[in-house]
């Protein structure tokens, strides 16, 4: 489970693809923990090419979320498949991370 | 790096070997590498090597008085299968080196002592041993996580209900099939007050003990709080979510569908924290997806509130609340089962009651799944409502 990771213009944009589920949510916790410092303010989590995610992949979700609010940061999420973006509504955490369709959306909000 | 010397055991009856160790040894004593100690013959080194636990490496002469190296060496691993030899021979004596070696010698250095050819060989073994160790523990922590995970699957067994409440004019049924590796799932069902039954259903985030017991702490809430708050759902849901948010720095959350069901009305008042939506199969042969109340998974965010939804249930419909370990169930080609396949179930012949309806939902996921080992739980809990009482 890699995370690939860059910033633009102050905004750290991290990507994760394949498959998140209960066997690699801890390899994507500590990949998704080492792109991001702490002193990042703006951080867009690209699940574009993301084709499954278990509760196991929602909780590091939440807890990034956790971490990001606690050092003042914005948050958002950006190009979810249908069936990703569902998986996020069933659960109401769409109701608590800021979801866009795509990653200009996501950037320019957190501007 | 370790924080000790290692500490290393000579044996040999030349008196005269020990002041030479000592002092060709000096640097790496001085730098707290090595750590020696000294004994005559076999029968003394194995005292010490009863005595002192701490010894990594034994470094024994062969030919000695009361007990040779040969014979110590069989006694070795009795007293630390972990203790590794070194066998000090007179350059050429092949036959006892081949016996040494034969009994689990790790090596051998030959006299006279040439002391660096010594060092390295010492080295070399200490370098084998802590590799050893290192494998040892990881091993350990192998048997220790199956260990926590077999606690944790009988924690999550025995929550579930093995007795299910009936009626002359409806069933409940449920059951779950836990993954291999221990999942988060469990379902309750629960006797209230004027023949109310509750039904829930819930999946926690995470595996192991700490998820098994934030599933017993969920269910414990659970039943505690539904005796008071009976049809307040909404209600029930917003205190259980205050609950299980505190102290709860793992983030971890619960998805939970809890719903109410009056068998005198056929009502179902249900409120949903982030769970799959169940569904209702019609005696008609349609189905109907409960619409969601906009709630979120439990212990994520206080304060969160909560909305209900009331349905009536018609005589002949089965209501059956599931887990995403049934529509996430996943065949050979990567395909999941998906809520379409859920609803054609009973295309045809709609279920004729809640046992019958949950085993056949197991059975389809089961036919679909094949062979595929599962990642996730698999839970069904089913409600089949004949209609009103008379």
């Amino acid at each position: 489970m890699a995370v690939n990771s860059d910033r633009q213009n102050g905004t750290l944009i991290a990507r994760a693809d394949g498959r998140i589920d209960g066997a690699n949510a801890r390899e994507f916790q500590v990949a998704l923990e080492s792109a991001i410092d702490p002193t990042d303010s703006n951080v867009v989590l690209d699940l574009e090419n993301l084709s499954y995610i278990s509760s196991a992949g929602l909780r590091v979700i939440l807890m990034t979320a956790k971490t990001l609010q606690r050092q003042k940061a914005k948050f958002a999420i950006c190009s979810l498949s249908p069936s990703i973006k569902e998986v996020f509504q069933i659960s109401g955490f769409d109701r608590i991370i800021p979801i866009h369709s795509t990653l200009d959306d996501a950037l320019s909000a957190l501007k | 790096m370790r924080d000790k010397p290692y500490k290393i055991l000579v044996v040999d009856d030349e008196v005269d070997l020990e002041p030479l160790m000592l002092q060709r040894m000096r640097r790496k004593i001085r730098s707290g590498t090595y750590d020696f100690v000294f004994a005559h013959n076999g029968l003394e080194a194995l005292e010490v090597l009863n005595r002192d636990k701490e010894i990594d490496m034994v470094l024994s002469d062969i030919n000695m008085p009361q007990m040779d190296g040969l014979a110590l060496l069989e006694q070795i691993p009795k007293v630390d299968p972990n203790l590794r030899a070194v066998i000090i021979s007179a350059y050429g004596d092949m036959k006892n080196i081949r016996t040494a070696m034969n009994r689990g010698a790790f090596d051998f250095v030959t006299k006279p002592l040439d002391f660096k050819d010594l060092q390295v060989t010492i080295e070399r073994t200490l370098q084998h041993l802590a590799e050893w160790k290192e494998a040892l523990q990881s091993r350990d922590k192998l048997v220790a996580l199956q260990n926590e995970l077999d606690v944790a699957s009988q924690m999550q067994r025995s929550i579930l209900p093995s007795r299910f409440p009936s009626g002359d004019n409806y069933e409940v049924y449920g059951d779950m099939e836990a993954a291999r590796n221990v999942g988060g799932d469990f379902f309750d069902v629960l006797n209230l007050q004027d023949d109310k039954v509750g039904l829930a259903v819930a999946d926690v985030s995470d595996k192991g003990v700490p998820a098994a017991l934030f599933m017993m702490s969920s269910r414990t809430l659970l039943k505690g709080s539904a005796i008071g708050y009976m049809d307040d759902v909404a209600g029930l849901m917003t205190e259980l979510n205050n609950l299980l948010v505190e102290d709860n720095e793992a983030s971890m959350f619960v998805t939970l569908f809890y719903g109410v069901f009056n068998p005198y009305t056929g009502s179902f008042v249900y409120s949903n924290g982030g769970h799959n939506t169940p569904v209702i199969y019609h005696a008609d042969g349609s189905t109907t997806l409960l619409p969601l109340t906009n709630g979120i998974a439990l212990a994520v965010v206080p304060d969160m509130s909560f909305e209900m939804h009331s349905v009536t249930l018609a005589p002949g419909d089965t209501l059956v609340l599931y887990t995403d370990g049934v529509t996430e169930a996943m065949n050979e080609h990567k395909e999941e089962f998906e809520t379409s396949r859920l609803l054609k179930v009973f295309e045809g012949s709609p279920p004729s009651g809640a046992q019958q309806a949950n085993e056949a939902v197991f059975q389809a996921v089961r036919d679909f799944v094949g062979d595929t080992p599962q990642s996730d739980d698999i839970t069904c809990l089913s409600l089949h409502y004949e209609g009103p009482s008379s």
